[in-house]
Formats: C-alpha cells, structure tokens, sequence
C-alpha cells in the first residue's frame, strides 16, 4: 500500500471544502528571472499554463497533504489560448543570451488528462525552434513518463536539452506515505528517472524540507539521505524547496493550530554547505518561496533578508564561498534549542500558554 | 531492572534515585544540550549537531545523566539512549496514527534490554492498552508529549495526570518536555512528571522574556534582580532564567525532603487560575489516589492558608480514620466539645488549661466517663486522645473565627458521625462560642436525640463565667447521675489505644493495650511502654505514634492493615526489595509502620518506603526499610 487510507480521507474532506472555489478559466502567466543553467549563469523563462491541474490532486485520494497549487488552476482550460500566448512570448522575449525555458502546469506536463499529447507537441516545437535555448524543464509525477511520451518527445527536440522535474520530495517511503502522501514510492521514482536518464535527458528531483509530522532535525537527516539516494542514480541537479504553507491544505490546518513551524533559514543554510562539501559535482538549486515570512521558511526576522540574499547567490554562482561566510545572529541559538527539542516533542513546542497572557 | 527507584513519597511526587547508587535525579532538570556546566541538571541530551553527513548512520541520541564521576562505574546505567519515535505526534487524531503507534510500540518491545530505556508516549495513546505490555519491559522513563495542550483545561489535565500515573509503577519517571513555566513545577511533580528541561529559557531569553519563580515579565517591564547574571554587563538573560528553573527545582526537591510540598503546591497555584482549578479538581475527584500515596506519619508542619487546605490528603485521611477507626469509650457519659488552640497539642495551650482546670472541678474523681472533643477547621473535629499525633498535633490555621460553608459542612458531618458512636444517654456539653461553632451545633441538634447544655454561650469560653458554668454543668450530671458507680478506663489507656487504632486498624489497641499499663520516660524522650512489666512497644515523640517491638506484633497481625506478605522465612539485609514482596496491603501509606509476614508469623517490623499499592507495582527496588527483626531463639 502506498497511500495511508486515514490520512488520505483527512486530506480528501479539506479538498472537498476548497476545490469547489476554484475559477474558471485563467491566462498563461509568464516571468523572466536570473537562473543557474549547466554551462553557467543565464535567465529563465517560467511559463504557468492554465490546465486543469494535477490528477493527483483531483483523485479520491486527495493529493499531497501540502500542496494546494490546485486551487490556481482553472476548471478548464484553452488549449489553442495556450499554445499561441506561448508562442508570442517566446518571440517577444528571447533574445542573445543563454535561456532555460521552464513549463510548468501546477501538475504534470506529461500528463495527457492534462495536457493532451499534440497540445505537448505543438509546445515543445516552438520551443524547439530557438538556439538560444539551452535547457527546457518540464514537471511531471513518475507515472506519466512512459516510453511512449519519451519517444514523442525525443521526434520534436534534442533530448540532451530536456529536463524533467520530478517532485520526489523525499526518498523514505514512509515520509512518502505517511506526512506527504504522495502516491508513489521511491522505486517508482527510481524507474522513472533511470527511463529519463537512458533516454538521453535529465532529471531533477525537487526535494521537500520539512514536510508535515517529520522534525526538522529528522527533515535535515532525510533531505542528506535523499541526496546521496538520488546521486547514486547518476543525476546532477537537485532542487531543495523548504516548505511554504499553502491555504486550503492539511498543513496548513495543523500550522493554524500552532502545530507546525515553518522552517528556519538556517538549516536551509546547513543543508547547502552539507551538500556541496559531499558533493561538489552536484548542481543544488535553492528558491525559497515566501522567504522571511511566516508561512516560508524563516528565521528570527532581523536577519532573514541577510540569509536568503546569500542562499540566492549560492545557488546563482554554486560557490561555497557564498555561504562560509561569517554571519551570526543569535536566534542561532534559539534554533538549535529548537531542533532538539523539536525532535524529542514533535508536536508543542510552539504551546507557551504563560507567555500568551 | 528499571533505573530508578523511588525515595519519599508525597502524593505522585517522589524522589527518584538512580537505582544502584542510590543518587538522587529527580525532580529534576534536563539540559538539552551538553552546557559548558552541567551542574544543577539531571541530565543532558546528546545529540551531533547539526546533522551532517558523517553521523548518517547514527540513529540515536543519548540522554546522558549527570552522575558523580565517583558513582559511574557503580551506576546502572550512565546513559539512556533515544532510538525510536512514534511518526506521528500528539496532536493527530487516533485513526491517522494507530498503525503507527502499533508499529512503534512493536518496535520498541523488540528492541534490545539497553534501548528500552525511553519510551515516548504521546498524549492521544495515554489509555491505549499497549502501554502494559511496555510496561512490563524495563522502561525507566517515559516521555510525555502533547500536554502542554491541556494546560488551559484543568479538568482533561487532571484527568490524563491521574489516568497516566496510576497506570504506571512509581519507579518509572515521566519526562515531559516543552516550555513549561517554572512556577507551574511543583503542581506537576506533585501529580507524577518528574523531569522538565530547559528549552523555555532558550526560548524566552530570545525572545525578550524574563522568568521570575512567581511568573514571566517581559525585559522593558520586569522586577529587578540582582543575580551574577542580571549585574553582569550586558546581562546575561540566559543565564538568569536558567537558574530560575533550578533554584524552583531545588526548591521542590527541598520541599519534598522535608514533607512540606503539598504547601509549597498550595502556594504556587495561586499564580495560575487554571492550576488552582485543577488542584481542587484532583481533590475532589481524585482523592483516594493522592490519599493513598501520601504519609500520615510525619513530623512537618502543615500551615492551611487556603481554601484547598480543606481537602489536603493528609487531613482528609485524618477525617476518614477517626470516622472509620476511632472507637469511643463505651462507659462515656459525657461528651465536652471544646474550640481549638493555636498551641500544639492543645493541651500545652493556656486555654486548655484553664477548660482542665475547669473540668477537674466538676468531675471530680469520675474522670473516666468523660470524653473530650476539639472542633476545628479543617481537621473537624480531634478526640482528646488523638490530638498528639500528626496532623493534629502540627497543623497551623489562620483564625479569624470565621467558618466558610464548606468547613461547616465538612465539620458537623464528621462530628455527627463520632456523636452517634456514643449512646444516646450520653449528654453533651458545648464549650465553644462564636457563630462558626454555633452554627455548626445547631446542625447537628435537630440530628441527634441527645441532651446539649451550652455553656459559653455569653461569653468567651476562657472567661470566668464560662469556665464556672462548665464547672456546675458538670457537677450537676455527676450528682445527679447514677454514672457514680461506673469506673471507666484511665486516660492513657484511651490514648494508646486511640493511637494504636488510628495507626494500625481498628481493634489493635484492645488487643494490645489492656491489663497493666506502665509508661516510662519524660518527654522529649521516646517513652517505653510495659505491659505486665513487660516491655511491648515505644511512644514517639516526633510524630506521637507507636512503635512495636516485633516479638509482641505478632499479637496483631490478624488485626492489622498495614502487613507485607514476605516470601521467606527470614530477612536479609536491611531492606525489603520488591521481588520479595508477595502482597501488601493497599491501605500502606509511605512512611507507615508495617509488619513484615511469613505465614502469617511477624519477621520483622519495618517503614514502609511506598504506598502498598505501588509496592505492589514494582518490579525492583526498596519497599520499606527494616527496623527490627524478630529472633527467634531456637
């Protein structure tokens, strides 16, 4: 069994309830923003398409315990509508310079409930259409990559250019099951991924800090174990996401009854340093979403503009040097005594029902 | 073998000392990392910090106790190591986490001996009935997590305290970790948590929050002190909120050594309204566990301030035996109700001097056919033959001759329950003045079918007009009585035999005390006492209660509530240990005097360490200390 039944039904009630507030119908949306590619510094091109999101979501299963992109999407979407805006924004953005070209759905690209396989193609054709760009990253859950999908892909672009983001999250089944519920198992990643690699892409596993019921002592542990699981396999990028809170999802319930912190920047910081001391090959990419506020990763609040300026860099420039640097605040101290306790008690420790009065 | 064993009980409260060395560790405070000075704590965690990828393979942390270097190589255990978690804490409801905690605590049993120290127990599963079979295993110390939730419900907060810590054996220490504020400790060592940490002080000094022992203040508002910390410049806040939390753990400990926690309790619950609601839940729902748990033989003052004194265990406990154990004399014609005095025992009071004075004129040489009770708040009401015993004779009540409701109530039901153990005929002489008695002798008079005279109705009870009215009420009875023929028994004959009843179970004193009776020795001496010249037993004067020499104990025991079934012929060794304990007695209190039994034959006599109940429990460990053993000459 790779889903906890329990845990499922609790999502699936909180689904339910927001779902149904979703619009109906919505625009591409698009941004430009300085981007780490394999042979240097360069930009992105981030495209959002307006599908109707991830299947997973829509399941009886409820989905992740942690994501409600879901409620982004529209309930249906315009396929012809997004193959042109695509189109003129490629044409109107691109120019000298190295791009990487990022399509995400909130779901799964490769995923033909969502994306039927011409509307794919006829994307990946225009994309293919400008030198300049170096790396193209498409999501997607392990089941949608299929031999099939891969060969399509391969007959449109050079396959080396191709980048396929696999939000693994976590390479502990039980993390999987239990906190996430993610619906699949390291080994189905496992598949997945050596498939995209044989195929003459790449992979990039995003990695989740700090999902929900897990310390973050024990968070830090499996983001490394995760790491050395996900080298092994012969991939070079990996995206550590530190948790952001998203409304309308179980975690966001438990971190409104004041069960759950977000994460500190700081153990953001140890990761990186931990991860490039092992292994420095490896390219890591560490955006923080909602960054010094409450529902993101942050710290005390004097010196989380600081840390999060100087992780950017990191993963801008893949330099150590970014990180060695001397900086010292003294919520230092607080977040250790954190983590330990925490990782005894993980369920009270934001309770301080004497300070409150 | 659980590493702990309990020293001194007091209501859930005791004292855990490591097992071998007998080093005591709690209550006490943990540390949860390894501080550059570790004195004042118990324990520490150790955990490699921050994660990294060399310690990968490392799954567990250890929680290190603070032993004397001397004591380690003697100790059971130095270290506990932390090896599994349940996944999911406290907060999730039960269906999510049931394969889970069955999961964990499958583990946990599968375990190896020395990694079944630490158990963690999450709130949710406090009833689940897989607690049992852990414990059975060795665990040492429980981890309690999700409490702190409760905080602002004293009557689920009770109820979980009471519910975990009768489950569990008092050997097993319960940690519970998070920020707890230190002027809450004593309530909850006295309701069985016997470790906190020091998590409250990283938290609170960052965030700008200065502890004090009666409550938190922030820093731009808080009392001045004037600690090494505080003058420092700048001023260690850490530094100062840390010994907070050891000077009240100290305090505690303190407290606990000299039987004096349930006033220290008393007193800090008044800095919490939640707290103070909840020690009046437990003893009104809950009194029997705390009773059972708590000496009656004692020395330490009892000062009742507050309205909960009311319900102490101890005073409760006093009320219920002189309710269930006291036996009147049945040649008593009449009865003297008589106010209290701030002097301990009352007789040592000029008051009660000048009611003796009074009394010896009117009785005469009938003395026997006369019993005397004191009415008080909140012990009710003490027979003159107990009042030299503890609590009577070491309580202590700020009087302003005001009775609340309660006090009444409480007092003219026990009072009602003596009255009807004498015959009707017996008439009663109220002594007493001021609204509180008077109220309390109009309740009982439309209940009772016997003859009241008041004689300090007008006046004072000390005043001349009193003490003679009291004087020629008593003539009057005597003279006109054909009581003159009765020879009752004599006054220490009704005192021992009061205190043997109150100490042992009812009957022991008639057995014991009857024929002869010698005394010897003064106070402040232990004074010997002969029966047929015969030397039986000792009086106390610390605590005014018996000792019983085991040869003449044998006499009892049929009689007796407070025997431990031994299972062997002989004792070794001054100390009974727990695996040689068949059966005792529930109504043991710790500290009581017990017999020790072998077939039905008394080995030895002893002091009880726990109550009977936890006797019962424990799998390891000292139950009583012996005192004497019984030779037998062959």
């Amino acid at each position: 069994m790779k889903i906890n039944k329990s845990l499922a039904e609790e999502i699936l009630k909180i689904r339910e309830s927001t779902l149904p507030t979703r619009k109906h119908s919505r625009k591409v949306t698009h941004w430009k923003e300085n981007h780490r590619l394999r042979s240097g510094e360069g930009e992105a091109l981030v495209f959002i398409l307006p599908t109707k999101g991830c299947s997973w979501a829509l399941a009886k299963s409820g989905g992740c315990s942690i994501c409600g992109y879901i409620y982004d999407n529209p309930q249906e979407s315009n396929f012809d509508m997004i193959v042109s805006s695509i189109k003129n924004t490629l044409r109107r953005t691109i120019e000298e310079g190295k791009f990487s070209i990022k399509v995400f759905t909130s779901g799964s690209f490769l995923d033909e409930r969502e994306l039927p396989l011409e509307i794919q193609t006829s994307i990946i054709q225009e994309i293919a259409k400008y030198d300049q760009i170096e790396e193209v990253v498409l999501e997607s859950r392990p089941e949608y990559i299929t031999d099939k999908i891969l060969q399509n892909l391969a007959k449109n672009i050079e396959m080396s250019k191709i980048e396929i983001a696999i939000g693994l999250e976590s390479a502990n089944n039980r993390i999987l099951k239990n906190s996430i519920n993610k619906g699949f198992f390291w080994e189905d990643f496992e598949k997945s991924a050596i498939r995209v690699l044989s195929s003459g892409a790449k992979v990039k596993p995003y990695l989740l800090f700090k999902p929900p019921f897990v310390s973050e002592y024990d968070s830090i542990k499996d983001v490394l174990q995760s790491v050395s699981k996900v080298v092994s396999l012969g991939i070079d990028t990996v995206s550590i996401n530190a948790m952001s809170i998203h409304r309308g999802t179980l975690l966001s319930e438990v971190f409104e009854e004041k069960l759950y912190r977000s994460p500190w920047l700081w153990s953001l910081h140890v990761i990186c340093k931990e991860i490039k001391q092992k292994y420095p090959e490896i390219r890591i990419i560490c955006d923080i979403v909602a960054g010094g506020k409450e529902r993101g990763a942050h710290n005390c609040g004097t010196c989380d503009s600081e840390i999060i300026r100087k992780i950017q860099k990191f993963t801008l420039t893949q330099n150590i040097d970014e990180l060695e640097e001397e900086m010292l605040c003294n919520c230092k101290e607080e977040w250790k005594s954190f983590l330990v306790l925490e990782k005894i008690n993980i369920s009270d420790y934001l309770h301080v029902p004497y300070l409150e009065k | 073998m659980r590493s702990f064993q309990p020293f001194s009980q007091q209501g859930f409260a005791r004292i855990l000392a490591e097992t071998r060395t007998h080093f005591p560790l709690s209550p006490g405070l943990i540390s949860i990392e390894q501080l550059k000075s570790i004195d004042g704590y118990s324990a520490f965690f150790n955990f490699p910090f921050p994660p990294t990828y060399s310690d990968m393979e490392i799954n567990e942390y250890s929680l290190e106790w603070n032993l004397p270097e001397k004591k380690k190589d003697k100790a059971l255990f130095t270290s506990f190591t932390l090896s599994s978690q349940p996944f999911y804490p406290s907060y999730i409801s039960c269906n999510i986490s049931s394969d889970d905690f069955t999961n964990y605590v499958e583990t946990f049993i599968s375990l190896p001996e020395q990694h079944k120290q630490i158990f963690t127990l999450p709130l949710s599963w406090i009833d689940s009935p897989f607690i049992d079979e852990v414990i059975k295993k060795d665990v040492s110390l429980i981890v309690l997590t999700g409490l702190p939730s409760l905080f602002n419900n004293q009557r689920k907060l009770t109820e979980a305290l009471v519910s975990i810590r009768t489950k569990l054996p008092p050997d097993i220490a319960l940690y519970l970790p998070g920020h707890i504020s230190p002027e809450i400790y004593s309530f909850l060592v006295y309701t069985g948590i016997d470790f906190f940490d020091n998590s409250i002080a990283y938290f609170t000094s960052k965030k700008g929050y200065f502890l004090t022992s009666k409550g938190t203040f922030s820093l731009q508002n808080h009392p001045s002190c004037y600690c090494k910390d505080c003058m420092s410049s700048p001023p260690n806040i850490f530094g100062h909120n840390e010994m907070i939390l050891k000077n009240n753990l100290a305090e505690i400990r303190f407290a606990l050594n000299s039987g004096t926690l349930r006033s220290l309790v008393e007193q800090d619950i008044h800095n919490s309204v939640t707290f103070a609601a909840a020690l009046r839940q437990i003893d009104r729902n809950y009194s029997s566990a705390f009773r059972l748990r708590t000496p009656v033989l004692s020395s330490s003052p009892i000062k009742c301030i507050g309205e909960e004194s009311l319900f102490r265990p101890e005073i409760t406990e006093f009320r219920e035996r002189v309710k269930n154990r006291f036996v009147p004399d049945s040649n008593s014609k009449i009865i003297v109700l008589l106010p209290c005095s701030a002097r301990k025992p009352y007789s040592f009071s000029r008051s009660h001097m000048f009611f003796r004075k009074a009394v010896k004129e009117g009785i005469g040489k009938f003395r026997s056919i006369l019993s005397e009770l004191i009415i008080t708040s909140p012990l009710a009401v003490v027979p003159r033959e107990l009042e030299s015993i503890y609590p009577a004779k070491s309580y202590d009540i700020p009087v302003a001759g005001l009775w609340n409701n309660e006090e009444i109530e409480v007092t003219s039901s026990l009072l009602l329950e003596i009255l009807s153990k004498y015959s009707s005929d017996t008439t009663i002489i109220n002594h007493t003045y001021g609204e509180g008695y008077s109220n309390i002798i109009e309740t009982i008079r439309t209940e009772i079918p016997n003859r009241i005279l008041s004689t300090s109705q007008e006046s004072s009870p000390t005043s001349n007009e009193s003490l003679s009215n009291l004087t020629l009420a008593l003539k009057e009875i005597v003279s006109d009585s054909q009581n003159v023929q009765i020879q009752g028994r004599p006054t220490i004959m009704k005192h021992l035999q009061a205190v043997a009843d109150y100490q042992f179970g009812r009957g022991v004193g008639k057995k014991l005390f009857s024929g002869i009776i010698k005394i010897k020795g003064k106070y402040p001496r232990d004074r010997q006492i002969f029966r047929e010249k015969e030397h039986i037993a000792n009086l106390r004067s610390t605590d005014g209660f018996l000792t019983i020499l085991p040869q003449h104990a044998q006499e009892i025991v049929s009689l007796s509530y407070n025997n431990l079934e031994f299972g062997d012929e002989r004792v070794s060794g001054s100390n009974i240990y727990a695996p040689g304990c068949l059966n005792a007695d529930k109504r043991i209190h710790p500290n009581d005097d017990i017999l020790v039994v072998f077939n039905n034959q008394v080995i030895a006599t002893g002091t009880a360490v726990v109550s009977g109940e936890d006797m019962n429990n424990m799998t390891s460990g000292i139950l009583a200390r012996v005192k004497k053993k019984h030779k037998v000459k062959k």
